[in-house]
């Protein structure tokens, strides 16, 4: 009697640890999903690819995870699923990431300000990192990519006058508004975090630090991470990985910064990671920021960015349409690489079509 | 008088030096940034097509069209064995070098 109670115990404790998929070397594989929600889906996300003209969407890689299990994956043009693509901004999000590691080795106070970490703010003397991670440094930082090179803050941090110090180079900029007033979406702000790192973790550790704090532990082989010549990690716009790497991450902030029994990153962190910037204006970009990651949540004078999508959606974007959706009540995290010359990929239409196909069939 | 007689008898030429000082005055201005201009298209298509390559493995042929730009560049060499990429466009010679396996690619100073 004894001994069988105690085998259902084992079955049902079994069971349970069954229930939550972690990724080891490879992702697990769930049940593969088929039928018309699925076609309509490819239907967008790939259309026929003209690399001549290179217009209209351009996807590049397309892969979901729910429940800790890829469901779909499926890649066009020269990207496979060992490629380490480009991820522009998403490098962002991973900052704030690699950051909240640090952040939870009791390293830094989000309230501390920038320049206990990097000097060359002195001009800046209360602009703190919580400031940063809103984008509201108030520097005067013009984030243009393609359509006024001239005046572009960006184009010049990356390619002519910034790019031997990137983070010299924004800490340069007069400021247009007090830091922690006003939002506005720089990549200089995301440098100025990079840079800080350097000191909060010491010179020593930084080279290695996203690996060993971040990358390591997730099972992630193959990012590269650029740098500057200072060797101050570009965390605006250069870190590669590959689909299934990403979505490593995605997963961690989707079980709020758990992998596995180790709590990564604090709890307070992802809650902050998710909290609308207080100061952030309706309409003032596509999507509504938190602390260096964008969330779906309507504010003050605008509906959320993304009805299609559940409110608690967040995610990590990049230019030419790099994106990465964290959908935790659905437990979906969906990696969408692209080179989206034309602006015509939509955020909503692809959420739309993913939960039409994947969502509320593997919940518990 | 003088002066406005002048402004009377040479209306155009009057208006083109006031034309020409505003544009003198937002040359000036604008100096350090239209000093740098010429060189963001070698720049960036020496340093997107060192990544392109050596860090995400893409065939050249693919990198090529994928750094295409509406300004012409000239003078492409790509050194598979050092791993450098120098490109020439609008007067201006800009050199991209892959470091390593975790540092993937960066523009030389």
């Amino acid at each position: 009697m004894f001994k069988g109670l105690s085998l259902v115990f084992m079955l049902l404790l079994s069971l349970s640890a069954h229930a939550e998929y972690w990724p080891a070397e490879q992702w697990p594989t769930g049940p593969t999903v088929t039928g018309p929600a699925l076609q309509a889906l490819e239907t967008y996300a790939f259309p026929p690819r003209d690399e001549a003209t290179r217009k209209g969407l351009r996807t590049d890689a397309l892969l979901v995870i729910r429940d800790g299990q890829l469901i779909y994956e499926h890649y066009a043009g020269p990207t496979t699923a060992d490629t380490p693509h480009l991820t522009w901004s998403i490098s962002k999000s991973l900052m704030a990431t690699v950051l909240g590691v640090a952040y939870g080795e009791g390293l830094f106070k989000l309230t501390d300000p920038v320049l206990k970490f990097y000097p060359p703010l002195e001009k800046h003397p209360t602009m703190t990192m919580a400031d940063l991670l809103h984008w509201a440094s108030g520097l005067d930082w013009q984030e243009d990519y393609e359509y006024a090179p001239l005046k572009s803050s960006v184009v010049a941090m990356l390619y002519t006058r910034g790019h031997p110090d990137m983070a010299a180079f924004t800490a340069d900029h007069g400021e247009y508004a007090k830091p922690g007033q006003a939002f506005r979406y720089s990549s200089g702000d995301s440098n100025l975090l990079s840079a800080a790192l350097k000191n909060i973790v010491g010179p020593t550790r930084y080279p290695d630090y996203p690996w060993t704090a971040l990358f390591e532990p997730l099972g992630i082989r193959h990012a590269v991470w650029e740098s500057d010549s200072t060797g101050t990690f570009v965390a605006s716009s250069y870190a590669y990985l590959t689909a299934r790497d990403l979505a490593r991450i995605g997963l961690l902030m989707a079980r709020d910064g758990r992998w596995g029994e180790r709590q990564l990153l604090p709890k307070d962190w992802v809650a902050f990671n998710r909290e609308p910037f207080a100061r952030y204006q309706a309409n003032q970009d596509d999507a509504v920021p938190g602390g260096h990651w964008w969330l779906n949540r309507a504010v003050e004078g605008a509906a959320k960015p993304w009805p299609a999508a559940p409110d608690d959606t967040f995610a990590a974007l990049g230019h030419w349409g790099q994106a990465m959706y964290v959908i935790p009540s659905e437990s979906l995290v969906i990696v969408r690489y692209g080179d989206d010359r034309d602006g015509s990929y939509r955020h909503n239409d692809l959420l739309k079509l993913a939960l039409k196909a994947f969502a509320a069939k593997g919940q518990p | 008088m003088n002066r406005r007689s002048f402004v009377r008898r040479r209306p155009f030429s009057t208006l083109l030096l006031i034309l020409l000082v505003a544009l003198l005055g937002w040359i000036w201005q604008e100096r350090v940034a239209l000093w740098a201009f010429p060189d963001i298209i070698s720049s960036y298509t020496a340093k997107e097509y060192c990544s392109c390559r050596y860090v995400m493995n893409n065939p050249a042929e693919y990198c090529h069209g994928y750094v295409k730009q509406w300004l012409p560049t000239s003078g492409f060499t790509d050194d598979a064995a050092s791993k450098r990429v120098t490109v020439r466009g609008m007067g201006r010679s800009n050199s991209a070098v892959w470091v390593g396996e975790r540092q993937g690619c960066r523009l030389s100073p």
